[in-house]
């Protein structure tokens, strides 16, 4: 469903010098599957969604969403992904109903289709009391479950959530991570970010850990356990973690002093 | 590009803004407020004036009595002229003439008017009687005069009499005793200077129908006047024919901003933006949805505006019909509104375009209210221009953007559009035209990733400079050529304005050609060099990469010089339609007929040196050198941007010319020599274009120009065809020797975005 191949993206900072947001990363998820993307703030995980949401052009390498190219198919990409960024953003002056159907005008619905898949989602979310609330009166998480609803109107194969709890309740938070098993369950592949190890325990089926733009290890959670070296704590995703990122800090360190 | 989106993303916009409030205060409230508000103010004023009657000291009154016609009537002026009369308009202090310490000493003269001494001591007198009692003027009548005033025509009879060889006698003048330092006393003055003016006017008609003469002796001759404009016209239209064009297109600026930022920086701020860009609506489709809704609101707005104005202005004039009728003034015509609402379109187009644009690129609301008044100011000298008495729709104004739209209205109002329709059509494909490059642009804002993930940090210029020096990257930024082109632009400026170089064509004629070639032509050049130099070794590591100093392919110099001499006959047929066009000043024409003869007094390597050789060297380094190089530069992964390059490099190069003839064909040149220098990776064929192409000049000018040719149109047709078809074939090389070389242009390593996540 999600082939990415060697991705590359890199911008340049204030210094004049290349920042590679992405080195070269390559991962796989398929249908049915939430496969998440964990790590730290900067470790290009947003980037790497913005790419595969067509926002963003790779500096080189390949992804493909469904069997389609980023770059060169990115309108029917856009068909088939529903994308939920981390700001929760809203329009502060439509009601969720407005916002849901706007978009789902613009995946070309029809108007029966559209309004009975939206009663179905405003159902299964419990968004029927706040249809009429305009967005800047809504809460947080409000807002995030308009941000959802406004991602699966067109019942996309593919949804990719940029860090969809961050800012979020205990109670609401708990709330997306069922709405993400639950589309799950109904086949969808799920890209799914976050630097929370705990919400990767509880959702997702296989992990990347990302690091400054490289992945430093994928698989299953049982695979990566198994795989963890001796003197990590068993069981212990966040050990297995830190010991990650510190290996990659210790050798970036040593290639700098050997450069 | 699928419309159904436009139309989704237009009513979405609309439907949001028409939600906000403050959106809505600024189109549709502010207008119907401010107009009545505005009319309030004007009847608070007039009813002010009406009823606040100035006060004015009166100095040695005596009466007027006799055969005199009366001038005071207790505290009010007898004379009732102007609009509010004299009569209640001006209240009156009497005093007498005693009250000046100046005249109880005696010292006022018997028989003749006050020295100019004399006077400053009685102005300080009456000043100090002003101040006690709130007066805002004062008039001063010397002792007798009214006796004197009322004998004056017998004395004056006598006289003549007698034959006498001395001169007639004198009425001694009263004083007018005035501040004009506030508008209060300013009206004072007027008002207390027409009643006086007035009263004088009677005293003579009088005194000419007592002497049995004719009211003629006054006035022999009377004119009588005929208004060609329509009686319903009158001065009105010419009035509302300035007014309205400049209302209009202050409010579709107006209109069009607030929208705009609203439905970009806005919406970056929200985080909207990046929804909507991974939903199936093209970036085309989004631009085009967001520019209909600003447009319509930059439309709606310059009309309320209007409506609101012509109501208003319909009930004051109506309320103060007198005042109406004096000034001549009426409503504005009705079909000519209707026909401004229909040119109201394509330039409500043009600024929606261009504050989309700005707004894409602002970061957040607040930073894109800071570029409106970079938009005014860069609009309102184009509104303000056509406003000259002189200026009329032609040729060269119908050029000019939103100069040219602006005579369009007016002469649409004055009637006067059936003699001037041809000029229309260069107006609106100028309007067009820039309507559709702001598109583009905002397009391209919308596709750059860099402008929409731009983080919110804050700049400020004093680190931008020393990151930049600190950190300085092989070839310049597009800042850094945009801060080197206003340099030079700005210090030329300055230094022009300091040189001391004489404005006569006598002035120059007597300077030495050393001192004239230092002031007027090495002095400004060396300038250019200098700056480029400094900000080469300032801000980038690589000079020689820099100023584009690589070798060329040997066949390139070969192709610039001929090439050069290829496109000179269009050159010069250029400079002749631009003259035509934009007439230059007879002051000016001898201005650069001076400077001619002032380098061909010299040897003619000399005036070669300094036409050819230092301008060449001097403004392709900084113009195709440092500039083109540091505007070339582009996003990660993305191409080259060349247009921008080489359009943005002749407009600083057609900048730093003098005058606006000059200009315009330095940025057609400017065009080729960007051209061939992007395409070559080098100056140096721009430089021995430049080169080439001004010893032609120099040559043809010293042989006696081009007059040869001006009878012989088929040899002169001839060169200018054959000339540009092979001037066509080399740019058509130069465009391939980069192919040919290394594939697509890279000037500097990978080229990259700033950092958008």
């Amino acid at each position: 469903m999600i082939e990415v191949r060697n991705l590359q993206k890199q911008y340049e900072d204030f210094q004049r010098e290349p920042h590679h947001a992405l080195c070269g990363i390559s991962f796989e998820a398929a249908a049915g599957e939430v496969f998440g993307l964990l790590g730290p703030n900067g470790a290009g995980k947003t980037t790497a969604l913005r790419i595969l949401s067509t926002v963003l052009q790779p500096s080189s390498g390949s992804a493909k969403v469904d069997d389609l190219d980023v770059v060169t198919q990115s309108d029917q990409v856009r068909h088939r992904i529903g994308f939920v960024s981390s700001g929760t953003a809203v329009y502060d002056r439509m009601t969720a109903w407005e916002m849901v159907e706007y978009f789902g005008h613009l995946y070309d619905i029809e108007d029966a289709v559209l309004e009975a898949r939206m009663e179905e989602i405003f159902d299964r979310l419990k968004m029927q009391d706040i249809r009429d609330r305009l967005g800047g009166k809504m809460s947080t998480g409000m807002k995030q479950k308009v941000s959802i609803a406004r991602a699966i109107v067109h019942d996309p194969p593919v949804i990719i959530l940029d860090e969809a709890t961050a800012g979020l309740d205990v109670l609401v938070a708990r709330a997306v991570l069922e709405i993400v098993a639950d589309l799950r369950d109904q086949g969808k592949c799920i890209i799914y970010s976050t630097h929370i190890m705990r919400e990767v325990e509880r959702v997702c089926d296989r992990v990347a850990i990302m690091h400054r733009g490289k992945i430093l290890a994928t698989g299953t959670l049982a695979e990566l356990r198994a795989e963890a070296p001796a003197g990590v704590k068993s069981g212990e995703m966040e050990e297995l973690f830190f010991d990650l990122i510190q290996k990659a800090e210790a050798s970036q360190t040593e290639t700098a002093l050997d450069g | 590009m699928q419309w159904k989106n436009v139309r989704l993303i237009f009513r979405r916009e609309m439907r949001d803004q028409l939600r906000d409030r403050r959106t809505l205060f600024m189109i549709a409230v502010l207008p119907i407020l401010f107009y009545p508000l505005l009319g309030v103010s004007f009847f608070q004023i007039a009813q002010f004036l009406r009823e606040h009657p100035s006060r004015v000291l009166i100095l040695g009154y005596e009466g007027t009595g006799g055969n005199l016609p009366e001038l005071i009537r207790q505290d009010r002026f007898a004379v009732a002229s102007g609009e509010p009369s004299s009569a209640t308009s001006v209240q009156l202090e009497l005093l007498p003439l005693t009250r000046l310490a100046f005249v109880r000493r005696g010292e006022w003269p018997d028989d003749d008017n006050l020295t100019a001494e004399q006077s400053k001591i009685v102005n300080r007198q009456i000043r100090a009687l002003m101040n006690r009692y709130g007066c805002e003027a004062a008039v001063c009548f010397p002792p007798g005069f009214f006796k004197e005033l009322e004998s004056y025509p017998v004395r004056f009879r006598n006289h003549a009499r007698k034959a006498s060889q001395k001169p007639p006698p004198a009425v001694p003048r009263p004083l007018l005793v005035y501040d004009d330092s506030s508008d209060k006393k300013v009206l004072a003055h007027a008002r207390v200077d027409r009643a006086l003016t007035d009263w004088s006017a009677q005293v003579g008609q009088e005194s000419l129908a007592a002497s049995n003469l004719s009211q003629w002796a006054a006035r022999p001759i009377e004119f009588s006047r005929f208004d060609l404009a329509e009686d319903a016209d009158k001065i009105n239209v010419s009035l509302w024919s300035k007014i309205l064009p400049f209302v209009l297109l202050i409010w579709a600026v107006t209109g069009a901003f607030y929208p705009a930022i609203d439905l970009c920086a806005g919406e970056k701020e929200r985080g909207t933006l990046e929804t909507l860009l991974t939903s199936p609506a093209r970036r085309g489709e989004i631009v085009l949805g967001k520019l209909f809704t600003v447009m319509l609101f930059s439309i709606t707005t310059a009309i309320l505006n209007l409506v609101a104005m012509a109501i208003t202005g319909r009930v004051v004039m109506s309320q103060l019909k007198d005042l109406a009728a004096q000034a001549d003034v009426g409503p504005p015509p009705l079909a000519a509104l209707f026909y401004l609402a229909l040119i109201l379109i394509p330039i409500a187009a043009l600024f929606s375009a261009v504050c989309l644009a700005l707004a894409a690129f602002a970061r957040s609301t607040k930073e894109g209210q800071y570029y409106l008044m970079p938009v005014i100011l860069v609009t309102l000298p184009l509104i303000l221009l056509p406003m000259a008495p002189s200026a009329e729709l032609d040729l060269g104004f119908s050029l000019i953007p939103i100069s040219g739209i602006v005579l369009l209205m007016r002469s649409v109002m004055e009637g006067t559009i059936s003699e001037l329709w041809p000029y229309a059509f260069p107006v609106l494909l100028i309007t067009f035209s820039c309507c559709y490059l702001a598109i583009r642009w905002a397009v391209d804002q919308f596709r750059s990733e860099d402008v929409l993930f731009r983080e919110g940090e804050k700049w400020d210029l004093g680190s931008w400079l020393i990151q930049s020096v600190r950190y300085r990257r092989p070839l310049p930024t597009v800042q850094i050529a945009v801060l080197c082109g206003v340099l030079i632009l700005v210090l030329k400026f300055f230094l022009e304005a300091t040189v001391d170089l004489p404005s006569t064509p006598s002035g120059i004629a007597a300077l030495s050609l050393a001192t004239f070639s230092w002031k007027a032509i090495l002095l400004p050049m060396l300038t250019i060099l200098g700056i480029t130099l400094v900000m080469t070794f300032l801000f980038t590591g690589e000079p020689r990469k820099t100023l584009a100093l690589r070798r060329p392919p040997a066949l390139s110099l070969l192709a610039a010089a001929i090439l050069a001499i290829c496109l000179y006959p269009t050159a010069t047929m250029l400079q002749m339609l631009i003259s035509q066009t934009y007439a230059i000043p007879q002051q000016m024409q001898a201005m650069l007929e001076a400077v001619e003869m002032k380098l061909a007094s010299g040897p003619g390597w000399v005036a070669l040196i300094l036409i050819a050789l230092v301008p060449a060297v001097c403004e392709e380094l900084a113009f195709r050198g440092f500039i083109l190089t540091g505007m070339r530069h582009s996003a990660s992964g993305q191409p080259e941007r060349r247009w921008r390059a080489i359009v943005a490099s002749s407009l600083f190069f057609a900048l730093a010319h003098g005058i606006l003839q000059q200009q315009i064909s330095a940025f057609f040149l400017g065009l080729v020599l960007g051209y061939i220098a992007y395409h070559a990776q080098s100056v140096w064929p721009a430089i021995l274009y430049h080169l080439t192409h001004n010893t032609t000049a120099c040559l043809a000018h010293a042989s006696g120009g081009l007059k040869w040719l001006e009878n012989q149109h088929y040899l002169a047709a001839g060169l200018l065809l054959g000339g540009l078809l092979l001037g066509g074939a080399l740019l058509l090389y130069f465009g391939r020797l980069d192919r040919q070389r290394s594939g697509p242009l890279r000037l500097d390593t990978p080229a990259m975005g700033s950092k958008p996540v």
